[in-house]
């Protein structure tokens, strides 16, 4: 008996001893807070509007430089990005002779996957020799000038991306025969006073002539080729002992110039691919990272301040909604909640409002993307993680723009809440 | 001789403001006993209201001991005491208190969030609250579509849905008709058949004679004890 009533005492002093906690289930939370929400939508969506802002303006900053950087470096794939240069090193015995490019370094190149035209090229040496376009002595003007000759294979004129004004380009035929066929340079031609070439003109280098085949109206890459006497190889090779080309220049398919730039020189020069200097444009991701980030700093400051207004906004609101919500912060007190349920509650409450904000921005940057690509006739580029992580940016600044009015919720004791709602 | 449900010695309350201190409540001594149908009445700044605040743990006493089923409030962590609030306290406001966005059975439910009843529990333990107030058919009204008796009700059921040992009523007839108060008065008689503890705070007369016990205030004491 006194056994028993020992542990009956002993239940009822355990049962006195432990107090259940109040609790506040994740779901629970969940639910009230979007209640919250909801019991105010319009002011709801007018704090989101702060967010909305930021978060559009973000999004739209970086969507529109990374499109607009996808397109500079477009224009500039085409234009520039295309070529790759080889010229010779010297030897790595550290002698001063330069290590020959081979002749047929042309067809080497054009066989790459990638490569749209390749040509040799080098200086022939002239010595004192002028160049004259009629064989006589003209007392009066000046008749002989000292022009440079180029000697360059034929695929030089596709890979330098050049237009003639008139006549033609001499082919592999005239390099094998050795003709004695020239292309002038416009520059060239014009000293010389030779525009036409139907009726085959003469220049003479010394005392050696050669049929202008052609005149060379402009280049898009070599450009001392304008102002010379272009021969072909073979030409240069049995009349002045040329011994090798100095320059290859390539033209690439776009995008596959850093390729090229890695091939080229084994192509030429298998034995030591390191003696073959390249001269390739810069990597066009690496050029587009320039540019975005260049477009990125000044904008993505905008966005920010943008955003921190937003924040700003949210906080403000946030905390005139719990100014306005003693009562309920009182009652809920009073019905057990405890300090950091409160603060939970309207910290969900802020952060949902991020939130949505967020997801709401991101949808009006992509379409501000979209609108400005079509209206430039742009290809919309964006990073796939923006419209992930931008609304998750718009939670956490309505997380941060939570906490001071979360924490001036949770420090309202329920008897001042209860009392002042009631006055 | 078991526990009193609440028992206070020498319980007071002081506000300061800067140099200048009030004493709302001076030296009250006070046992409730489970079951107890009582009243508190006195003038306006008599401390009554602060004695049910103290009592209902929405406030703390500055002095004396107060202890509610036996343990010592003034021990309490911050947690414990909202931990009795959620479990063992109703309480009932003179205005009331409901969520205006939510429905009557929402605002019952409410109670219920920092307790421990499940989830899955709830809504049936809220529609027997309500229907033990007599207000099954406003279940799904909003607190504006029901008259002040009525929303009184939906306040008491809250009070009452956790199934708390004692109910803690401040004017709840303060702002009702004669009428209503008498409805009101009638439920709180059933909720005391029912063994709830119910202690009411009045300026009426009215109220104060349906209670079995009368506690008098003045100037922040206890000047009377009478029982009917």
């Amino acid at each position: 008996m006194k056994r028993r009533a020992r542990r009956a005492r002993g239940k009822r002093s355990a049962a006195m001893s432990r107090i259940p906690r109040s609790r506040f289930r994740v779901l629970d939370l969940v639910t009230e807070s979007l209640a919250g929400l909801f019991a105010r939508p319009g002011r709801s969506l007018l704090t989101a509007l702060g967010a909305v802002l930021g978060i559009a303006a973000l999004v739209a900053t970086l969507g529109v430089a990374n499109t607009a950087g996808n397109q500079i470096v477009s224009t500039f794939d085409e234009l520039s990005a295309t070529s790759v240069v080889l010229t010779t090193d010297q030897g790595f015995s550290g002698a001063n002779t330069r290590i020959a490019l081979p002749w047929d370094s042309e067809q080497r190149l054009t066989r790459l996957n990638g490569v749209v035209a390749a040509g040799s090229m080098a200086d022939v040496g002239l010595g004192n020799a002028l160049v004259r376009s009629v064989p006589i002595i003209d007392p009066l003007g000046q008749t002989e000038f000292q022009i440079p000759m180029i000697a360059a294979s034929p695929g030089i004129y596709p890979a330098s991306r050049g237009k003639l004004t008139t006549g033609r380009w001499y082919d592999h035929g005239h390099s094998e025969r050795a003709d004695r066929v020239a292309v002038l340079g416009s520059a060239a031609a014009q000293r010389l006073n030779i525009t036409r070439v139907d009726q085959q003109p003469v220049v003479f280098v010394g005392d050696v002539s050669f049929v202008v085949v052609g005149i060379l109206a402009q280049v898009e890459r070599q450009p001392e080729l304008l102002s010379a006497i272009i021969v072909p190889e073979g030409t240069a090779r049995e009349i002045y002992k040329l011994k090798s080309p100095s320059t290859v220049q390539i033209r690439t398919e776009v995008g596959a110039a850093s390729l090229i730039a890695a091939q080229g020189p084994i192509a030429v020069a298998p034995d030591d691919p390191s003696t073959v200097r390249v001269q390739a444009p810069p990597e066009a991701e690496d050029l587009r990272a320039e540019v975005q980030e260049n477009v990125n700093a000044l904008f993505l400051i905008l966005g920010g301040v943008s955003l921190l207004v937003g924040g700003i906004g949210i906080a403000n609101v946030t905390l005139v909604s719990v100014l306005e919500r003693v009562s309920e912060i009182g009652l809920r007190r009073a019905l057990g909640a405890g300090r950091r349920h409160i603060a939970y509650q309207f910290l969900l409450e802020s952060t949902g409002v991020g939130l949505f904000g967020g997801m709401v921005g991101t949808s009006l940057g992509v379409l501000t993307v979209v609108a400005v690509s079509a209206a430039r006739t742009w290809t919309p580029v964006l990073n796939p993680a923006i419209p992930v992580a931008a609304p998750l940016l718009g939670a956490a600044v309505g997380l941060l723009a939570g906490l001071y009015p979360a924490l001036r919720a949770s420090l309202f004791e329920p008897v001042d809440s209860l009392r002042a709602s009631a006055n | 001789m078991s526990e009193p449900l609440i028992r206070l010695e020498g319980v007071g309350r002081t506000f300061r403001s800067g140099e200048v201190e009030v004493n709302a409540l001076r030296e009250a001594d006070l046992a409730i006993d489970r079951g107890d149908y009582l009243s508190i009445m006195g003038p306006s700044g008599s401390g009554k209201s602060t004695l049910l605040n103290i009592t209902a743990l929405l406030d703390r006493h500055t002095s004396g001991t107060y202890r509610f089923e036996g343990r010592d409030v003034g021990r309490l962590s911050e947690g414990e005491r909202t931990g009795l609030r959620a479990h063992r306290i109703g309480f009932v406001f003179q205005a009331f208190h409901l969520l205006t966005h939510r429905t009557v059975l929402e605002n019952v439910v409410l109670s219920m969030l920092y307790g421990s009843v499940p989830r899955s529990d709830r809504k049936a333990r809220a529609a027997g609250a309500l229907e033990r107030v007599g207000l099954s058919d406003r279940a799904g009204f909003l607190p504006s579509r029901l008259s002040g008796g009525e929303r009184q009700r939906v306040a008491i059921a809250r009070a009452i849905v956790t199934r708390p040992p004692i109910l803690l009523c401040d004017e709840p007839t303060g702002s009702l008709d004669s009428t209503t108060s008498r409805s009101i008065l009638e439920l709180f008689e059933e909720l005391r058949s029912d063994g709830l503890t119910i202690v009411v705070v009045t300026h009426d007369q009215m109220v104060s004679s349906r209670a079995e016990r009368t506690i008098a205030m003045h100037d922040g004491r206890v000047t009377q004890d009478t029982r009917a």
